[in-house]
């Protein structure tokens, strides 16, 4: 199979560069087909990370979902909407449970998992007022990590678009998702 | 492109009546936002790509200024696209016509402000309409002609306005739609106290004596403002996201529960910053742009989006600069001495978590639910917005850690 998707991208980006935008005069154009071309220079730089991206989130959802639902389960939590969100969760666990072989199926399953988890995620965070403040606290500490590893991943992500004053700081993608070449999944007791 | 994922997402997809119902009941807005925002999701029924031909365009802008103005032997020439902005499609003419009271003909440049199919950010042309007229002459504006508030004749809602001279971007300013935008430091000296002053001007007009029907009045000694504005925000996320984010949630309830109440509603002109103002040969500021986000609550939100890092950038020693003009400190500082109007540490910081929850909103919500739709006239720019909207959400997750 050929050419790979990166040489396609390469390939479109020159044309734009050093053929389409010298020769625009319209500014309106010129400014559109500058992005464009920022755009195939960030697909160039994300398109093959996608799925293991995405592979990782499925993973880590799984993961603090599990969490949540053993610190949720507990008799001081009765609010009937957290009681059928806990069971929302367990079902949504049973069906695809930690470990399981998401890896295998299209890319789009694997983003309807994702999507799924973060909604009841969100479902949750919204309901903390109904928990007692004890439990509401240790939710609080358990999401805490999670929130700032998610933001830190989104804004390397994002970093090759350029809008990041503090780019030089954050890791590249690559570097969040992988050791010797490797997708690293915390927790799934591999080096 | 993907289908719906979950039956949310199908939701927000194809909208039912039913679920726009609930939308409404969720989310209190003013209730001209709530009407822009449920005819954008009764539009989403109709999936209409948005078509950038304007051709035929002059001939019905012909009709309608004629229709308005009485004078059917006006002429329109040289209709063309603006670059530059992220919101509505703008378009330049030359209006050949003879204004009120104007003994001959003259030929004037107007612009024409359109709403796209679906825009980054869903307002109400009249609400734009009558703020202008209502802070022209006292504030540096456009002057707005005719508006066609529903879109009857030029086919989506849009405003005309008389067209003014000047530089939005400064030389090498080459970010999109203001953001980090750099002056260098003989213009930051030229434009940082008048950027100041109209500021304070905007926040101490009288309101109540301007005709601002399509705005709705919170009650003062409130939290009536932010519940309106916190209600447009978190509408326009669960209405438009392709996406469930968890510190979106976290953010929402945040600021949910520590709503300040508002004991003197002002105008606020919620879009205040750089790439909002346009300058004059002699460095004058001659015009303050989009005041489609206009509405009247505490003037601590203009304060916190326009010093907000994300629309500045630091000087050559690495300061930060509120808009990329001044210093943050001496920005609140010089604002408290010139507007009367003190500055509340702990109000400005929750102004800044909704500016940040509002910068995420416009960026990863709306901007990517329009370019997903195929429904704006810059939709690979609306993809491109994501790099910033997840800046904000990072920086929103940051600050809440901080508090």
């Amino acid at each position: 199979m050929g050419p790979e998707i990166s040489q396609f991208l390469a390939g479109m980006r020159k044309t734009m560069e050093q053929v389409v935008l010298p020769n625009l005069s319209d500014r309106f154009a010129q400014e559109q087909a500058g992005i464009v071309t920022a755009t195939l220079a960030f697909l160039e730089q994300v398109h093959d990370k996608v799925f293991h991206y995405e592979l990782l989130e499925h993973h880590l959802y799984q993961r603090l979902l599990g969490q949540t639902l053993d610190l949720l389960s507990v008799p001081e939590v009765t609010d009937p909407e957290i009681v059928e969100t806990l069971a929302a969760i367990q079902r949504q666990l049973t069906e695809d449970p930690p470990g399981g072989d998401i890896h295998l199926y299209r890319y789009d399953r694997l983003r309807a998992g994702n999507e799924s988890m973060k909604e009841l995620l969100c479902a949750l965070i919204r309901l903390q007022p109904a928990l007692p403040d004890a439990v509401r606290t240790a939710l609080g500490d358990l999401l805490q990590p999670f929130f700032r590893d998610l933001e830190r991943r989104e804004r390397s992500w994002v970093k090759p678009l350029g809008f990041d004053a503090q780019a030089d700081q954050l890791p590249d993608i690559a570097e969040l998702l992988y050791c010797n070449d490797r997708l690293q999944l915390p927790g799934d007791g591999r080096p | 492109m993907t289908g719906p994922r979950t039956p949310t997402e199908g939701l927000r997809h194809r909208p039912t009546e039913a679920w726009i119902a609930a939308q409404r009941a969720r989310f209190p807005v003013e209730p001209t936002i709530d009407e822009v925002f449920t005819h954008k999701l009764r539009k989403r029924m109709a999936a209409v790509e948005h078509s950038l031909d304007f051709s035929g365009l002059d001939a019905r802008l012909q009709e309608f200024l004629a229709a308005q103005t009485g004078q059917s032997d006006l002429r329109i020439e040289a209709l063309e696209r603006l670059s530059g902005g992220a919101s509505k499609e703008q378009f330049s003419f030359w209006l050949h016509w003879r204004p009120e009271g104007a003994e001959r003909p003259v030929r004037q440049r107007m612009m024409l402000r359109m709403d796209p199919t679906e825009a980054i950010v869903e307002t109400h042309r009249r609400r734009e309409w009558e703020v202008l007229g209502a802070v022209h002459g006292q504030v540096p504006v456009p002057e707005v002609q005719w508006l066609d508030p529903e879109g009857r004749a030029l086919g989506r809602p849009a405003l005309i306005a008389g067209f003014l001279e000047g530089t939005v971007r400064p030389p090498g300013a080459d970010r999109m739609s203001g953001v980090g935008m750099y002056f260098a430091p003989e213009l930051r000296a030229a434009l940082k106290d008048e950027f100041v002053a109209i500021l304070a001007r905007i926040h101490n007009l009288d309101w109540r004596r301007c005709t601002l029907p399509s705005f709705a009045e919170p009650e003062p000694g409130t939290t009536q403002a932010v519940d309106w504005t916190l209600g447009l925000w978190e509408r326009a996320w669960h209405e438009d996201t392709l996406d469930a984010h968890p510190i979106m949630e976290r953010a929402a309830l945040w600021l949910h529960e520590h709503r300040p109440v508002v004991a003197r509603p002002v105008l606020v002109h919620g879009d205040y910053r750089s790439g909002n103002f346009m300058y004059d040969d002699r460095l004058r500021i001659n015009a303050i742009f989009d005041w489609e986000l206009a509405y009247l609550g505490d003037y601590h939100d203009d304060l916190a989006w326009a010093s907000l890092p994300l629309f500045g950038c630091a000087d050559e020693q690495g300061t930060p600069l509120a808009s990329g003009l001044l210093p943050v400190e001496e920005f609140l500082q010089q604002y408290e001495r010139v507007s009367g109007n003190p500055v509340d540490r702990e109000r400005l910081r929750y102004y800044q978590v909704l500016s940040y929850y509002k910068i995420s909103v416009i960026a990863v919500a709306t901007s990517l639910r329009i370019a997903h739709g195929r429904r704006t006239h810059l939709d690979a720019m609306m993809n491109f917005a994501a790099g910033l909207g997840y800046i904000g959400i990072s920086e929103l997750n940051r600050l809440l850690d901080r508090i």
